[in-house]
């Protein structure tokens, strides 16, 4: 500390409330005999105009350079009288609040001798930390104004966007070689029923348009270091295989099928493809993946196509995960499903009503289809015990959410489209709770759709009829509405409306060091303070790579994501609070105790460091990385670590002022 | 001056996080219900700082209760509610070897709007000192004359 | 006339407001937030622990009303009411009303010594009626600005308040004053009411005295509330056996309410768990439709209610009447046995459902069919109203709960800034930081 205490205190009457109960003159009498005390007031209303002035003018006249202020309870007036001290031209950190309204005048209002020993303890004990206290700088970063999205789904799409229109660049990623993600595989959207691939289409648009946007597709993220304001990004892009001029050529030669996951396989494309009609970019692209590398022709010559794949790096100050789902597929034999051919997925259904738009009449494997029964919450609700563990051992128990919606909007597409259809609705609980959503609900019980109530413990099934019958499949379900009644329903077509979960992205999460929640999905710092946050500063979620949402939930998160990102990096600073750890390097003799006490990644590191000509090892602490916990404080062997603005010697200092008998404290006049 | 001189009472240390027993005192506060007046509540951020040494020489100062009220699992830190349950066991451990009833150091959560809880573990530790009495009947207190001309 | 110029107006202080001031505070952009209520917090502040994570409500609460107050680039005017929007095209003026507080809140310290000299006691809207609190008062003890405000309707100009100020604040010659706002952008998070409990006579039009509201319950449960206890308006009995009566107000076409109000299946579970902390012999039993807990962690959040032993029945709730003694008989259809029961219980809530708080015409809105902010463009734009440059936060644009209101107000914010900068170009101020 270079220059010697001299501290102003301040006993806040506080228009009575204080005063009424702690003799307010007494402890200021006693204060301004303490050590370092230069001055020592009392004021009827410290946070008060003239209040403020008076500390003002003490710091200018008097040279007051440290201020501990007792009044009401810091969390009211702490950021006022920071103000206070500033505007004096002090260090905002060389001020001590003590609270003595809520934790005294009002908690010790029959024992006024005890609030007032109370009131000089607490004072005396601010003093005490006041000697210690150092002017400390807020933590401030250079922050690129530039944020990495990962994912070219509609929440990307939407996320990307808003950063770029809130005036800072974006770089937006897609691993596949189109723009869109599942929204893409989707028909009409509820309720609005608008065209999914019109509004995404009109999205990209304004995205790739967009003077700040900066779009890599075929793009994997494979490298990332760094902390908020500075990551470190490794691109990893490969090639198109085509070029505009010879793009559709190629595709136009191109002889080897493999199977369209765009329609859940069930049809074929083009190893040089495009997904459909109106996608971006509109040039085909090559599966590498499935590629057997045999040559092309090409206008009478053989072209063999190579992945000249091209590595970039770039550097953001905050990072989007807007990673998406996949459709859970049920497990081989899930409700018949891979075994027998009448039962289909929701989203396959979708598909195939897409693939042939003019069909008269619903066929499923060429089979016209009269009734057809829904099965709700597949993959999704499933119980402990009951259900069939997924692979990594649990059961998918989250409500996927967006499901009954969506099969009731099928019911309603069905109905409109093929008039004579029956359809069994077998369902656990509807949960159609969106505005416009619960329309769908009522539609499809005017149209005569049949519901069936069933357990979730007692889960439907699905098995091949005998040969011969009228129908190809039976669905056995005990119906909760009607006694349990045990229905056998004939039906030519299945329909398992599948939940939701996570793409896989391992290497991601490995990768950004974000963690995930029971569900698999990625997990928010707290669903209500910080509910679009990861707890790694600066990496941000969007869309359902944070759990299960419909495209309108999806856009609001992916947007509320903008948010953050803009208020974290819009400056071009970051900001972070002072009060993290800070090591005194002649103390630290590199045992290596704090290193493993924290929790926190890449915030505190051993370095090796040459001190008179030896190598020797020292922590260093990161400060954009540590949380000020003090898990290090505690143990470090040699005292050589300290929370700035909450030092271990503070804390002493503040005991043994508490400590000390009353006697002593008038003694010291 | 003389009407503060009055005998010495036992002390309540009562370190508070900000993100929970320090609201909650405030709370209490709010809420204008009493309780006794030897408790001095400091704020602190995360409670895994001290080392087990600190409540041994805070009580070797003559505090002779310490309420540590933190935010157990509800903490903003990683660390808080493991840590500090080791660091209090730690203490024990110290507590139990220099003849110290290990009741006068006790963890508690506390949020911001636990009134009841606040009141309920400060009159707890109040009751408990009245029947054990000060700290300096197990141990020598060692006044710090060091600590105040420093620094 | 005062004229204030801002580049977001944000309407409504409760968590959906004031996290949009946050978000465009923290942005750089001058924002005036207007409550009509004396102190922020909304509806949010009065509740006791919010699922599904039980934490205390005041702390997710108390730190944002606190941060609107303090932020460098939030003005908050507190008690005011927007009486209209004029302009359009990112160029509004908006005339609001404050209303007289009898206090002058430039003075006030918020030392209460008005309320405890007040004489007049008076029903707390705070607590639902339940508790009392003075004709001059602080709102509440978190409320934000800790100012008072004097309840002119019940009070007897006794003077006693003015007397006992230390500062002189209190002023009974305050009238209602109007000032303008010009602003860019305009964020409607006038959030919701809880539908009329009157206009359903099948369950006692709210004259049954031990049938009561989620709202009051959540004052119950509260630590801030009343009594610090559950128990039965009608004669202070601790209750043993409590109903939930769900889509009490929603999913019902004879209120002409037909949509679903998202938060009811949550908060009738996480006020059971509640009631089965503070009473542990208490039996809840939630009559149901069907169950809707679609959110992150909720459906684990219904397992577990279920595992300690809340009972969950399938049935719709024809009528609620009342015994001699003024306990509730709940006559319920059980759609899974096909007859119907009448059974007695202790207390009823009516889980209500969430209806438009403030009329929508002040901001030249219309609503669309359900009551709530038309929003025309749903799959692209959720945050738009039909308005350019107003834009929607929280219930107002529909029923839904915290995480979601949280969600799109942060959202709202989004689309606010974008449009401020598409309409005036300012660059955010150089130097302004962000705090993480």
């Amino acid at each position: 500390m270079s220059e010697k205490p001299k501290i102003g205190v301040y006993t806040c009457y506080c228009g009575g409330n204080i005063s009424h109960t702690v003799k307010c003159e007494q402890v200021a009498k006693v204060m301004a005999d303490q050590p370092d005390v230069v001055i020592s007031r009392t004021n009827m209303s410290l946070c008060s105009d003239a209040g403020q002035s008076q500390i003002e003018e003490d710091i200018r006249e008097l040279g007051v350079n440290r201020v501990v202020i007792g009044a009401c309870a810091p969390s009211l007036h702490e950021p006022t009288f920071r103000n206070t001290v500033v505007r004096a031209g002090l260090n905002p950190y060389l001020y001590h609040h003590v609270g003595l309204r809520e934790q005294d005048s009002w908690v010790h209002s029959c024992d006024c001798d005890g609030a007032t020993c109370k009131a000089v303890r607490l004072m005396s004990a601010g003093v005490a930390k006041a000697r210690f206290l150092d002017p400390l700088e807020p933590i401030r970063l250079e922050a690129e104004k530039q944020a990495l999205v990962i994912g070219g789904g509609v929440a990307g799409l939407r996320s990307a966007l808003d950063i770029a229109n809130q005036g800072l660049r974006v770089v937006l990623v897609e691993k596949s070689p189109f723009l869109g993600g599942r929204m893409a595989q989707l028909a009409k959207v509820f309720p609005t029923g608008e065209e999914a691939q019109r509004l995404l289409s009109e999205l990209i648009d304004e995205v790739v348009q967009h003077p700040r946007i900066g779009v890599f597709i075929q793009t994997e993220v494979v490298g990332v270091s760094g902390y908020v304001g500075k990551y470190g990004i490794d691109l990893l892009q490969h090639g198109r295989g085509v070029t505009a001029e010879n793009g559709e050529a190629l595709a136009a030669g191109c002889t080897q099928f493999v199977p369209d996951e765009f329609n859940y396989n069930l049809t074929e494309r083009k190893v040089i493809y495009k997904p459909y009609q109106g996608c971006y970019p509109a040039l085909p692209a090559v599966d590498w993946d499935h590629y057997d590398g045999e040559s092309i022709l090409l206008n009478g010559k053989k072209e063999v196509l190579q992945d000249q794949a091209q590595p970039y790096q770039l550097t953001v100050g905050a990072i989007v995960v807007a990673t998406g789902f996949d459709p859970y597929t049920p497990h081989t034999g899930e409700y018949g499903y891979g075994e027998l051919p009448q039962v289909a997925t929701l989203a396959e259904l979708i598909r195939h009503l897409a693939v042939h738009p003019e069909a008269k009449s619903l066929r499923w494997n060429g089979r016209i289809v009269r009734d057809v029964v829904m099965v709700h919450c597949v993959g999704s609700r499933e119980i402990e015990g009951v259900d069939a563990l997924q692979e990594d051992g649990l059961v998918n128990n989250y409500c996927s959410r967006v499901c009954c919606t969506a099969t009731l909007h099928m019911i309603e597409e069905l109905h409109t489209h093929f008039p004579g259809l029956n359809i069994f609705d077998l369902y656990q609980d509807i949960r159609t709770y969106g505005r416009g959503h619960e329309e769908y609900y009522r539609s499809a019980l005017s149209s005569g759709t049949r519901f069936v109530r069933y357990n979730g413990e007692d889960r439907p099934e699905v098995i091949a009829a005998l040969e011969g019958d009228t129908h190809p499949v039976l669905v056995h379900v005990k119906d909760a509405l009607t006694y349990n009644q045990e229905l056998e329903i004939p039906a030519d077509l299945v329909v398992l409306a599948t939940g939701m979960q996570p793409r896989q992205i391992d290497d991601l999460v490995r990768m950004l060091k974000v963690s995930r929640g029971n569900d698999r999905f990625l997990l928010e710092v707290h669903p209500k303070l910080r509910p679009v946050e990861t707890a790694v500063n600066g990496v941000i979620l969007a869309g359902t790579a944070q759990g299960p949402m419909n495209i309108q939930e999806s856009i609001l998160a992916a947007s509320a994501a903008a948010a953050k990102v803009v208020s974290l990096l819009g400056s071009g600073q970051v900001e972070l609070q002072p009060f993290v750890a800070a090591v005194n390097a002649a103390k630290c003799d590199g045992t290596g105790a704090c290193v493993e006490a924290c929790e926190y990644e890449g915030a505190i590191a051993l370095e090796t460091l040459v001190e008179n000509g030896k190598e020797v090892k020292r922590a260093v602490v990161t400060a954009a990385n540590c949380s000020g916990c003090g898990a290090c404080v505690s143990v470090c062997p040699n005292r050589a670590i300290d929370v700035q603005g909450w030092t271990l010697a503070q804390y002493e200092a503040m005991v043994d002022a508490i400590a000390m008998d009353i006697v002593d404290l008038v003694e010291a006049e | 001056m003389t009407d503060l001189m009055q005998k010495p009472e036992t002390k309540i240390l009562i370190l508070a996080t900000l993100a929970g027993g320090y609201a909650g005192a405030d709370a209490t506060g709010q809420s204008h219900l009493d309780y006794p007046s030897n408790t001095y509540i400091l704020p602190v951020m995360c409670p895994v700082m001290f080392p087990p040494e600190f409540f041994i020489r805070s009580f070797e100062r003559g505090i002779d209760g310490i309420l540590l009220m933190y935010s157990g699992t509800d903490s903003p830190y990683k660390v808080e509610a493991a840590g500090t349950a080791k660091l209090i066991n730690q203490s024990y451990e110290l507590m139990k070897e220099r003849g110290i009833d290990i009741r006068r150091l006790r963890l508690a959560a506390i949020c911001t709007v636990c009134v009841k809880p606040f009141l309920k573990e400060v009159n707890n530790m109040h009751t408990l000192l009245k029947g054990i009495g000060p700290v300096s009947a197990e141990i020598k207190p060692q006044q710090a004359e060091a600590q105040r001309t420093l620094p | 006339m005062t004229k204030i110029h801002v580049d977001a107006l944000v309407v409504g202080g409760g968590i959906a407001g004031m996290q949009t001031a946050l978000d465009l505070g923290d942005q750089g952009y001058q924002v005036a937030l207007v409550e009509k209520e004396p102190s922020v917090g909304g509806k949010m502040i009065t509740l006791s622990k919010v699922f599904p994570t039980l934490d205390c409500c005041s702390c997710i609460t108390t730190p944002k009303m606190s941060a609107v107050a303090h932020h460098p680039k939030i003005q908050l005017f507190t008690y005011c009411e927007v009486d209209r929007v004029d302009g359009q095209d990112g160029e509004f003026t908006v005339s609001v009303v404050q209303k007289p507080r009898y206090v002058n809140a430039d003075i006030c310290t918020g030392c209460r010594l008005c309320e405890y000299e007040c004489p007049i006691t008076v029903p707390s809207m705070f607590d639902r009626g339940l508790g009392s609190y003075h004709a001059v008062r602080v709102p509440f003890s978190t409320a934000v600005p800790q100012i008072a405000v004097l309840d002119i309707e019940y009070c007897l100009l006794c003077g006693k308040c003015e007397k006992v100020c230390p500062v002189g604040a209190v002023d009974f010659t305050q009238t209602p004053e109007t000032f303008e706002i010009d602003t860019t952008s305009i964020v409607l998070a006038t959030g919701f009411e809880m539908t009329d409990v009157s206009a359903k006579k099948e369950y006692g039009a709210g004259r049954l005295s031990n049938v009561i509201d989620p709202l009051m319950m959540e004052r119950f449960l509260a630590p801030t509330g009343p009594y610090g206890r559950v128990l039965r308006p009608g004669d202070g009995m601790e209750p043993t056996t409590i109903a939930y009566v769900q889509c009490a107000g929603s999913r019902d076409e004879t209120l002409g309410i037909e949509y679903c109000s998202r938060t009811c299946c949550m908060y009738a579970i996480k006020q059971s768990m509640l009631i089965s902390g503070a009473l542990p012999l208490a039996e809840v039993t939630i009559f149901y439709m069907d169950i809707r807990t679609f959110g992150k962690g909720y459906e684990q959040f219904y397992q577990n209610a279920k595992a300690m032993g809340v009972e969950f029945v399938r049935g719709k709730v024809a009528s609620i009447q009342e015994d001699e003694n003024h306990y509730p008989i709940v006559r319920v259809e059980l759609t899974e046995e096909g007859r119907v029961v009448e059974r007695t219980f202790d207390l009823v809530v009516l889980s209500l459902g969430m209806v438009l708080g403030d009329p929508l015409a002040r901001f030249g809105l219309q609503p669309a069919e359900d009551g709530f902010a038309s929003l025309p463009s749903v799959n692209a734009s959720p945050w738009a109203t039909t308005r350019p440059g107003v834009f929607v936060a929280g219930t107002a644009g529909g029923p839904m709960d915290i995480v979601d209101s949280i969600v799109t107000a942060s959202a709202a914010a989004s689309a606010a800034s974008a449009y401020i900068r598409s309409k005036t170009q300012v660059s955010i101020e150089e130097g302004e930081v962000a705090y993480v």
